[in-house]
């Protein structure tokens, strides 16, 4: 299979890890990634004028004719928001007069869909060669991989992280908050409030005995992992949970190294997770 | 044909205006007219014995009435002639006085010459007019009230009570609905079931009323007065004459235990139960789905009424009329997943905790807390969930669910006077006789009221978390409650689906079944003989819903008290030889009247007779009684066989709407240009193509549609077929070279005589500008010769083809 790969700003930056296993976890399932050539911002930043940011993503998908994938939420939830505004023809026709590529209709996967896809059936099975071992993790969906509606999941209430841990042999932990903002687009304005948002987060994955956060989204990512030391500071309380990216999550059970997911970029520490997995791994092989 | 002209005076009302003695001598001049009078009051008793004896010493046979609008006196001079022994249909009345002098009063020559024309008009339709029979049909006085809650027992009582049979079929195995299962009721908070049950037990002794539980529909045949329907009545396993309704005994010892949809899951029954104690009838039922057959409640039948080898029969029976009390299904809270309704055991819907009110409820009349199974001390309600929510598709108010959680909270706190309950609302609907004072009253005992929506609900350690916004303090706040209720809105029951298809009930965009008329007729279907009642039309309380029972049930007894009815002889009819089974008319008529085998049959007891199959019908078979073709382009042709004015405009106006707007604007004296000859219609439906056309082509330069306004149509969608067909004409008016602008369409209400007035107004100036019908294509036609010539009259005109041989 081939898709086209958009790897969003992120990837550059703060989510480089993101971007590194999600190319290797491409590659362990067989998915051929091309990636868009001379991409440019989803939209995100241009929330202020609609019209401009559906503009932006319709030139990223009419980049190219294959469907494309993201592995950020926030890109796949400004991608599809385009893609469905744009079946308004005088919308469309008003994007296309700019575009010099016209936009004539595309398919957006998450990365995560693309995961489910590839472990899908008996031969899927086959290709996790590292199961996880029971391993606790809190699914974190964030607030945007299921919205707008009708796209990977419900938009209230999800249940596909849960399936893949359990397809990968581990636990998905029953935590309420897994909805809640990560603060992630407050966090500058309003420092305090994120940094609440992202204790109250983890303490309920902790309280729900997960042994690490599964994310979905680069800025929830950074809110969890990167923040989670200030956040400690400011209340007084221990949390270390390592919050991993679906890929490194996936990339483990899949059989790839430390190294080509990235799991020393992560600010908690990660390479414990896969450390007790491998070890629980090597016990039941002694079993 | 021997046709009488009587021209009125009106008083001064007609001959201040018009020269009434010019007027009867144009008459008397007219072919076929055998006398002409000018009358000062015809529908005096003198005006009318003028007429009357005409009738009988000249032998008229047709009469054309000079007057005022027919929609007020038509069915005046209908009597007059039947009682000089004519056929009441040999009737046209010609309206100088509502659409002429009342509307021309500064125009006095142009407006005699339109009278001409009216009159003249009038003549020619009269000439046609065949003697039309109103047939009686004998019907059956037998009722079907299909739904067994308090809309339809309310109707069965009445219609039996008047001496009318009553077929009252329920698809569960006991009557009652939704009351039957609820606790106290507003604004009075009396029990629900004591009020209810002697109803039930009234209709189960009626001699009159024959109960028909857990049954279906499967078809309906027939129409007004002879429907026949078939379904079935589902085995429930038990013999109903043996069965003494003890149920201790087989449930007893049935091991099969399920949720209890009576309960709403709250609690449990067996696989034998009986849907709630005071079932009627007073039997218990097998459930199929969950029996296991091993026989124990066949043993321990104290009056061996178990037959497991009892099969679903089938029945047909006879009405002359249905009432429709299908009632609602409770929004699916699931839907709502963000308050996590199946998923968080501490949050219930309304329903729920209507049957841990109930005293013989699952709960014993306490509302406890699922997860623990303590007494609920903190409750918060959630209002509009499902109702009022665009994101679900339900835009309506529910309608009850404000006054039901007032309710349920003064019960609990009357109960539990230190019980923390808050109500989270959008706007509270309190509109009711006593509602207001509960919605105080509710106040006073300290239920705090809490204004915005409810994001989400989550599970805490210690139950369960409220997040919500408080407007009044602008605030979003977390809260700790012991159970969350989600106050669920109504929706249409689903089990309706099968008799609104097999009747062809129209629906609204809400998807409940629509009335006759959203005001004026609260309780009648598009069909005839049909009537709805309760929610089935609607979320509404119980005090409504028997008021509609009761209506519908006065509405079917008119209907069919007499055992006969009178059939209305104005309704369409089908040439058999000329109708090549197209089909075309059976999706356009509104009442679904028409069905084809071969070639089409229009019902008549079913037609409404607005006409629109007639025109619709590509070969002309359909022929619409009062308003053929024949007798409609023989007004066209009268009206334009002059043309005294310019520029001449005929109008096709539909008799509810546009005709009465243009008979409000003579009331009213609102002024306007005489230039338009009026032909009444029954509906803008029966405005067929090939009259507008006949109208051009005899010189007209405009023709003008008018109808009800859109949404408004007395037919559904008949002025919608004329926008259409209309559409169509004037591409087709295109092509050949005509400004489509010579045609136009417009609604107008009732109450809109003054749009009706400056409709005709811009049409008059639109068409001086256009000029003489055929100048488009003279001015074609001259370039097509000379196309070296530009024509600065209209530079954008192309030239058409063929326009020479149309303009000749």
């Amino acid at each position: 299979m081939k898709l086209a790969y958009y790897p969003g700003c992120v990837a550059r930056s703060t989510g480089k890890e993101y971007d590194l296993s999600t190319r290797a976890v491409a590659q362990a399932l067989g998915v051929e990634l091309e990636e868009i050539s001379d991409w440019n911002c989803c939209g995100a930043t241009h929330c202020s004028n609609q019209d401009l940011a559906v503009a932006l993503s319709a030139r990223n998908l009419a980049r190219t004719g294959l469907p494309v994938m993201t592995s950020c939420s926030i890109c796949y939830s400004n991608l599809r928001d385009a893609a469905i505004r744009l079946q308004d023809r005088t919308l469309r026709d008003r994007v296309n007069r700019v575009l010099e590529v016209k936009y004539q209709g595309s398919t957006i996967k998450h990365v995560l869909e693309v995961i489910m896809e590839g472990l899908e059936g008996e031969e899927g099975g086959k290709r996790v060669v590292v199961p996880l071992g029971g391993l606790r993790v809190a699914p974190y969906y964030g607030c945007l991989l299921t919205r707008p509606k009708g796209g990977i999941d419900s938009p209230e209430q999800p249940q596909v992280l849960e399936s893949l841990i359990r397809r990968l042999g581990g636990e998905p932990v029953e935590f309420p908050l897994k909805m809640l903002c990560c603060g992630g687009p407050i966090f500058m304005p309003q420092d305090g409030a994120a940094s609440e948002s992202v204790l109250r987060i983890l303490r309920s994955a902790r309280q729900a005995g997960a042994e690490a956060v599964v994310a979905v989204c680069p800025l929830c990512h950074l809110m969890l992992d990167a923040k989670q030391r200030l956040a400690e500071a400011k209340s007084g309380e221990e949390l270390g949970l390592p919050v991993l990216y679906v890929t490194q999550l996936a990339g483990i059970a899949l059989g790839l190294g430390p190294d080509e997911l990235g799991l020393e970029m992560n600010s908690v520490s990660a390479l414990e997770v896969a450390e007790e997995i491998y070890r629980r791994m090597s016990g039941e092989q002694q079993c | 044909m021997r046709i009488g002209v009587y021209v009125c005076h009106c008083g001064l009302n007609i001959a201040s205006v018009l020269d009434v003695e010019e007027l009867r001598r144009f008459a008397e001049s007219l072919p076929g007219v055998v006398v002409a009078r000018d009358l000062q009051f015809t529908c005096s008793d003198a005006g009318q014995d003028a007429i009357k004896n005409d009738i009988k010493e000249l032998g008229v046979e047709a009469v054309v009435v000079s007057a005022c609008s027919p929609r007020l006196h038509e069915p005046t001079f209908r009597r007059t002639i039947s009682e000089a022994g004519l056929n009441q249909y040999m009737l046209e009345m010609a309206n100088i006085r509502e659409q002429c002098s009342w509307v021309h009063m500064e125009e006095p020559a142009l407006a005699t010459q339109k009278a001409k024309d009216l009159i003249a008009m009038a003549v020619a339709k009269a000439s046609l007019l065949q003697p039309l029979e109103s047939e009686t049909m004998p019907v059956s006085r037998d009722v079907l009230v299909v739904g067994g809650g308090v809309a339809g027992i309310s109707a069965a009582l009445d219609l039996a009570n008047a001496g009318l049979r009553v077929y009252l079929l329920e698809r569960k195995p006991t009557i009652g609905g939704y009351m039957a299962l609820l606790t106290d009721v507003f604004p009075t908070n009396d029990c629900s079931i004591c009020v209810l049950a002697p109803k039930m037990a009234e209709a189960l002794a009626h001699p009159l009323i024959n109960i028909m539980t857990y049954s279906e529909i499967l078809s309906i045949d027939g129409s007004v007065g002879r429907f026949t329907v078939s379904g079935v009545r589902k085995a429930r396993y038990v013999d109903e004459s043996a069965c003494k309704g003890c149920i201790g005994e087989c449930a007893g010892v049935c091991p099969v235990e399920m949720p209890n949809e009576y309960d709403f899951s709250i609690g449990k029954r067996k696989a034998i139960y009986m849907a709630i104690p005071q079932s009627v009838p007073l039997v218990a039922c097998i459930d199929e789905n969950a029996c296991i057959g091993c026989g124990r409640c066949e043993e321990a039948c104290p009056a061996d009424a178990i037959r497991y080898d009892q099969q679903d029969q089938e029945f047909r029976l006879d009405a002359g009329a249905i009432v429709v009390a299908t009632g609602w299904q409770p929004f699916d809270a699931k839907r709502k997943e963000e308050f996590g309704f199946g998923r968080l055991r501490d949050v219930l819907t309304t329903l729920q905790v209507e049957r841990m009110l109930n005293a013989a409820g699952p709960t014993g009349g306490e509302v406890v807390r699922p997860s623990t199974g303590e007494v609920a001390r903190s409750i918060a309600f959630l209002q509009c969930v499902g109702s009022r929510d665009q994101t679900v598709g339900n835009l309506y108010c529910s309608r009850i669910c404000c006054m039901a959680s007032l309710k349920n909270s003064q019960l609990i706190k009357e109960k539990y006077p230190d019980a923390d309950i808050s109500i989270h609302y959008i706007d509270m609907r309190a509109g009711g006789e006593g509602y207001e004072e509960f919605y105080l009253r509710a106040q006073r005992l300290g239920i705090r009221f809490v204004r915005g929506r409810a994001s989400s609900v989550e599970q805490g350690e210690d139950g369960v978390y409220l997040h919500y916004e408080d407007t009044f303090l602008g605030r979003s706040v977390r809260k700790r409650y012991d159970i969350v209720v989600l106050s669920i809105g109504l929706e249409p029951d689903s089990g309706a689906d099968v008799i609104g298809n097999v009747l062809g009930l129209a629906r609204r965009p809400d998807r409940f079944f629509e009335i006759a008329h959203p005001k004026m007729r609260p309780v009648e279907a598009h069909i005839d003989g049909v009537f709805i009642a309760g929610c089935a039309s609607g979320p509404k309380e119980i005090q409504v819903s028997i008021a509609q029972g009761s209506a519908a049930a006065s509405k079917a007894m008119q209907l069919l008290i007499k055992g006969e009815l009178d059939l209305d002889p104005t309704v369409a009819y089908v040439d058999q030889d000329r109708c090549i089974g197209c089909k075309l008319c059976v999706d356009t008529c509104p009442s679904k009247a028409i069905s084809v085998k071969g070639t089409a049959l229009v019902e008549e007891a079913r037609c409404k007779g607005c006409g629109t199959c007639a025109a619709a019908c590509p070969t002309d078979a359909i022929k619409m009684r009062l308003f053929t073709d024949e007798q409609i382009m023989a007004q066209v042709e009268a009206a334009t066989a002059v043309k005294g004015e310019y520029p001449f405009i005929v109008a096709f106006l539909c008799n509810w709407c546009s005709y009465a707007g243009a008979d409000l604007a003579g009331t009213s004296r609102i002024q306007y240009p005489t230039n338009a000859r009026i032909i009444r219609v029954m509906c803008a439906g029966r405005v067929d193509p090939s009259f507008i056309l006949e109208a051009l082509r005899r010189g007209a330069e405009g023709v003008l549609v008018m109808g009800c306004r859109i949404g408004e149509c007395h037919y559904v969608k008949g002025n919608l077929q004329a926008l259409q067909r209309v559409q169509v004409l004037r591409s087709v008016l295109e092509k050949a070279g005509l400004d489509p602008r010579r045609v136009r369409i417009a609604w107008c209400a009732a109450s809109e005589g003054d749009i009706l007035a400056r409709t005709v107004k811009e049409f008059v100036e639109e068409l001086k500008d256009l000029g003489p019908v055929g100048t488009e294509l003279m001015q074609a036609a001259d370039q097509a010769i000379r196309p070296g010539l530009t024509d600065k009259a209209d530079p954008n005109k192309k030239p058409p083809n063929g326009a020479e041989q149309k303009e000749a």
